[in-house]
């Protein structure tokens, strides 16, 4: 089926080098979209609009608290076309690089020199890559639990890929009708961050007259802390795949789009290939999966920014309702999900909605938690819904240190005090204190920290990643940014905090999207519980 | 049209299936303030200025973008809504000139007016304006100044969605989302038509009209409207003159043209360059105003219309006499109306027997 011109946009951009001078105009003049709306696409994506920076140095909390800024130091003074970035979904391996497309675990320092002022030489020395075999420089993280009963996981990350599609052929025996009482009776929730009841969205858009229907896999994973999409692509594609297929059959789709951040090349490599095996063998009929890249830009992770840059544009963000189960990917009703939650999808039909809601302790499922910063083994472990901090910690070999603060969620989620250890990580345990659970991107803090400097890394990032689009997020991730920053530049303390409540406010009531209104929790939560670190 | 029973602020109202909140609210003279809205382009709900209230929705909701629905009960005015104004216009002033003066170039800035009248508080600090302009764009007529922009993308959605010229686009993103040009060429280098619609749609007049800025002329609320019919072409747009009453001694002179306001007229607001830019013939010193005659000497020297139509005649004639009457054509203006133009065909046709005869438009 061929889509709008439009859609290849930013691919165009891409193949050109990056938005260069005199390349929207070329592209313009081969595919009549107007210049002026390709170069403003160009100018929103990270990776296109700088094509001259070959390398970025992940400046995200936990790769910070691991040297980021040493490394960043090295790669300047060695020449490097260098900059910094936000989160490369690396937090478990930090600091994590970036070269061209592909992400570097644990670079450092001694790696940066190494590579003599040629960022094309430029290797990781990490255990993770250095090995004999992986001259293709195929990395994964670390998993756990250790000794993990496979009966009582969903994913079962170490576990072999499944390319028979049983699944599949059985969710076709079973029909929509039955599949959603399955996917009702499993009680499972988006495991993008929202916490979604996901049988809701796939009644949704089968109950649609449009008979014209998508799906979508949201892979642009980004959010600080958070890299379990990551790990589940590059270990059990298998189950993204059959996943996406079911959730096509059964919503009535005969296109499946798949958007991975354009950081994933090495996921996308992981993913192309499995589906390769699954087409040959002609598993999932007629439905055709088509792979989209983006090119740096965190808002992309919201699904209705996502269907934009998918659309070819501008990833802002649009105006909800309407939902995109209504109104979606071309105005049509589209059926889009995390990379965790479609993989829960041939566990749930395979062993049944209440054997998969009763893995969980608080809430249905097990949950893949990533945990990285002051830990013995960053990481990802798939654990019950609804353990507590202390549990998920012991899991990845214990804290580092005293434990001071923890980001239950990603940075979206803020910052919680130690005494907050024994809470369930769950949707609902954690939105009762004004947090969440998010992407379970859990990012554990000790005692060295200073609260401040925490809480500015979140913020630099949010203000970096604003599309813009709305004022409320615009300004307000600028204006917290910066009052933080006379803040922490004035002794005695001054008053410059004085309007972050209204600020925070007016950025939650205000703001069109998720991003702005999650974005001033870090410094709101951290002056609630750590209120002595901004007096210092 | 199937009516929808609505409430607003606690009045039970009828509405229209399709009308937003904004519309309904219009129609009954509840004020919403809007920064991004114009009934011109399709709704944004970007400049998040008219948030209300709807019973049963956890979060507020843009009026212009959200149509009603049967039974909706809406609030327009309360204490969180108050809230969210005061807020919201103190993080808008934070980002943007700190007075009038600064700011304003010709046009009124709009967000002074709606701090003003929500009593909105303007001392949350200033922030470094990050938006890049085009300070060298060579172009005559359109000027941006980054500093008074608040992205509500009225221009460049205007330019999109009206125009259909596509010649800015907004760029780059978070606080240095500016509006640009591919490749941050000069106007005249792209697609732009001139209409100048940008800086008619623009709220604090970020977009501005160049001449009058080099020129010094006085700000447009103390300048007069005259209300007039273009007369570049037989379109017909309507216009508004603005006239600097002290200018030429007393005798006034107009400084500029300004669209009247939307839906009022049947062009809607909407110019093409001549109309909006092209008004410096009305004071040109090569501006004939009397009817001129070559005499002996060859030279163009005034005289009566009486005495210039004859002279006219006699020497068309003289052309038919000696070669024919297809040796004469006759090309009329697009700046005549209908009538003017049927009457030129008249004149070659039934007077002078050609049918040589053409219109400018008319290719």
């Amino acid at each position: 089926m061929t889509h709008p011109i439009r859609s290849s946009i930013p691919d165009e951009l891409q193949k050109a080098g990056g938005k260069l001078e005199g390349v929207a105009r070329e592209i313009a003049q081969r595919t009549g979209i107007p210049e002026a709306h390709i170069y403003g696409v160009g100018s929103f994506f990270h990776l296109l609009d700088r094509p001259h920076q070959k390398v970025r140095v992940c400046t995200g909390l936990s790769c910070r608290l691991a040297g980021a800024d040493e490394v960043l130091k090295a790669a300047s003074e060695a020449g490097l076309p260098v900059e910094s970035c936000s989160c490369l979904a690396g937090c478990d391996v930090p600091p994590a690089v970036l070269r061209e497309r592909r992400v570097l675990p644990a670079v450092q320092v001694e790696d940066v020199k190494r590579a003599g002022g040629d960022w094309q030489r430029l290797r990781s020395s990490s255990p993770l890559v250095a090995a004999p075999h992986r001259k293709d420089e195929h990395w994964s993280g670390s998993i756990g639990p250790e000794n993990a009963d496979p009966s009582q996981l969903v994913f079962d990350l170490r576990g072999k890929p499944n390319f028979t599609g049983e699944a599949y052929r059985k969710a076709a025996e079973m029909g929509p009708e039955a599949f959603f009482q399955q996917l009702e009776d499993s009680g499972l929730q988006g495991r993008g961050g929202a916490g979604f009841p996901a049988h809701i969205k796939w009644k949704g858009v089968f109950q649609q007259q449009e008979t014209t229907r998508y799906v979508v896999l949201n892979a642009d994973e980004g959010e600080p802390g958070t890299f379990k999409d990551r790990e589940v692509m590059l270990r059990r594609p298998d189950l993204v795949l059959e996943g996406l297929a079911i959730a096509a059959r059964m919503v009535g789709a005969k296109e499946v789009f798949l958007y991975l951040r354009g950081e994933f090349e090495v996921p996308w490599a992981t993913m192309e290939s499995a589906l390769r095996r699954f087409v040959d063998a002609g598993t999932f009929g007629d439905i055709q999966f088509h792979f989209h890249a983006g090119h740096g830009a965190y808002i992309c992770g919201e699904e209705t920014a996502l269907l934009e840059a998918l659309e070819g544009k501008r990833g802002m963000p649009r105006l909800k309702p309407p939902f995109p189960v209504e109104v979606g990917l071309w105005g049509k009703p589209t059926l889009i999900h995390n990379v965790e939650t479609i993989a829960c999808i041939p566990p749930i039909v395979q062993r049944g909605g209440s054997w998969f809601r009763e893995l969980g302790k608080t809430e249905p499922g097990t949950k893949l938690y990533c945990i990285s910063g002051h830990v013995q083994r960053p990481g990802t472990y798939e654990l019950p819904l609804g353990i507590d901090l202390d549990e998920l910690v012991e899991a990845a070999g214990g804290y580092l240190g005293t434990l001071k603060a923890f980001s239950p969620g990603g940075a979206s989620s803020g910052f919680l005090p130690a005494s907050e250890r024994n809470r369930p990580l769950s949707f609902q345990a954690l939105g009762e204190v004004g947090s969440m659970l998010g992407s379970a991107g859990v990012v554990v803090l000790n005692e060295t920290v200073d609260m401040k400097w925490a809480v500015m890394q979140q913020l630099e990032f949010f203000e970096a990643e604003s599309c813009g689009q709305c004022a409320p997020c615009r300004i307000g991730t600028y204006y917290l940014r910066d009052s933080l920053d006379k803040h922490m530049a004035s002794q005695p303390r001054t008053e410059s905090l004085r309007h972050v409540a209204d600020t925070a406010w007016q950025m939650n009531e205000g703001s069109i999207c998720g991003l702005g209104q999650a974005a001033p929790l870090p410094l709101t939560t951290a002056l609630r519980h750590f209120p002595e670190d901004f007096e210092r | 049209m199937t009516d929808r029973s609505i409430t607003v602020n606690g009045h039970p109202w009828q509405a229209q299936e399709g009308e937003t909140i904004l519309e309904v609210a219009a129609r009954h003279g509840v004020e919403i303030p809007t920064l991004c809205h114009d009934p011109r382009l399709k709704p944004a709900g970007a400049c998040r200025t008219c948030l209300v209230e709807i019973d049963g929705w956890r979060r507020l909701a843009p009026a212009c973008a959200t149509p009603v629905t049967e039974g909706m009960s809406i609030v327009t005015e309360n204490e969180r809504i108050d809230r969210h104004r005061k807020t919201l216009l103190a993080l808008y002033m934070t980002d943007h000139p700190q007075s009038r003066e600064e700011s304003e170039r010709g046009a009124p800035d709009q967000l002074f007016d709606m701090v003003a009248r929500y009593q909105a508080p303007s001392d949350w600090g200033v922030l470094e304006n990050k938006r890049q302009g085009r300070p060298d764009d060579r172009n005559p007529y359109i000027q941006f100044n980054p500093e008074a922009c608040i992205l509500c993308a009225r221009c460049t959605r205007y330019c999109d969605e009206v125009e259909s010229v596509s010649a800015i686009t907004l760029a780059q993103r978070g606080s240095e989302t500016t509006i640009a040009t591919v490749d941050a060429e000069s106007l005249l280098d792209t697609t732009c038509e001139m209409c100048g619609g940008c800086i008619d749609v623009c709220p604090t007049g970020a977009m501005a009209e160049k001449i009058p800025l080099v020129r010094g002329d006085k700000p447009e609320r103390e300048l007069e409207k005259v209300r007039t019919t273009c007369n570049y072409c037989g379109v017909g747009c309507q216009m508004d003159l603005n006239v600097d009453p002290d200018a030429r001694e007393g005798q006034g002179k107009v400084v500029k043209v300004t669209s009247p306001p939307v839906g009022t007229t049947t062009n809607d607001g909407n110019l093409c360059v001549k109309g909006r830019f092209a008004y410096d013939f009305i004071d040109h010193p090569d501006r004939l105003t009397q009817p001129l005659v070559r005499g002996e000497d060859g030279e163009l020297h005034p005289t009566t219309w009486d005495d210039a139509l004859a002279k006219a005649a006699t020497g068309l004639r003289g052309v038919t006499e000696r070669h024919g009457p297809d040796a004469l054509g006759f090309v009329s203006s697009s700046r005549c109306t209908m009538e003017e133009n049927f009457l030129m065909q008249k004149l070659s046709r039934a007077v002078f027997h050609t049918n040589n005869v053409h219109q400018c438009a008319a290719t």
